[in-house]
């Protein structure tokens, strides 16, 4: 899947999806990545699609599974909370010397409303929220 | 795109919830097999849709997992999917529920004389 051709924002934002998502998928989208890119497509705009794919496949739960409308509301707040620690760590001028932090918050932005009110599968949502609030999910 | 909830029989419209890009797909899918980036290609030329790689896929584990498509063996890196039965006749409901409430809508206007 990493082929020396595909950006490394398209590379990072594949790598935040679930294993079994990157080993069925994972060598073609990088493939189909680079074919929009050399069709005049924008790395950034198929990042941030692939990114918001990434999400939204942590938040649908597998089949038969069901969780409950408390972790909901906490993936929600955790998401609050990962949104507004990037937005203050972008704000902050020592930010510059610290290059490495607040990505973990690009996550958040970008999971669409209706997918962060889905009933989630517990054990997939506990460890999504995890490495957002340890701010490496990607 | 998500409307009417019964189809011509009376049964239900499985894609009224499934979301635009996945009826997209079914109709890319309706009339041979496609791998992904032959997809957005295709969907782009009919619909002037530009899927995005993300919606894409999400939307081709969506119908795989209500078995409306099924992936072929792979072809190098890429994996040519196929609509299933089940997928043309849930294809065919969410089709003709849109054209009734299309010609409703017309109707409408045509009364409402705007």
């Amino acid at each position: 899947m990493d082929g020396p051709r595909v950006p490394a924002l398209v590379r990072t934002a594949l790598r935040c999806y679930p294993a079994r998502w990157r080993q069925r998928h994972g060598d073609e989208a990088a493939e189909v990545a680079v074919l929009l890119i050399r069709d005049g497509g924008a790395a950034s705009t198929i990042a941030a699609s692939y990114l918001t794919g990434a999400a939204r496949e942590w938040l649908t739960p597998l089949p038969g599974r069901r969780v409950s409308p408390v972790a909901c509301v906490l993936l929600a707040a955790a998401c609050s909370l990962a949104l507004s620690a990037g937005l203050l760590a972008s704000a902050s001028p020592a930010r510059a010397a610290t290059p490495s932090h607040g990505h973990g918050a690009v996550h958040c932005a970008l999971v669409p409303p209706e997918a962060a009110v889905k009933p989630v599968a517990a054990s997939r949502q506990q460890r999504f929220i995890g490495e957002v609030l340890r701010g490496r999910s990607c | 795109m998500a409307v009417g909830g019964r189809d011509s029989k009376g049964g239900r419209d499985v894609l009224r919830t499934v979301g635009e890009a996945s009826v997209l797909v079914l109709i890319s899918l309706a009339d041979r097999p496609r791998h992904g980036y032959a997809l957005i290609q295709d969907i782009k030329e009919f619909a002037g849709v530009e899927l995005g790689p993300g919606t894409l896929y999400g939307a081709l584990d969506r119908l795989e997992r209500l078995e409306l498509v099924e992936s072929l063996p792979a072809e190098e890196r890429r994996h040519p999917y196929r609509i299933t039965a089940s997928g043309a006749q849930a294809l065919r409901a969410h089709l003709d529920s849109v054209e009734r409430v299309s010609t409703a809508g017309r109707l409408r206007l045509q009364l409402g004389g705007i």
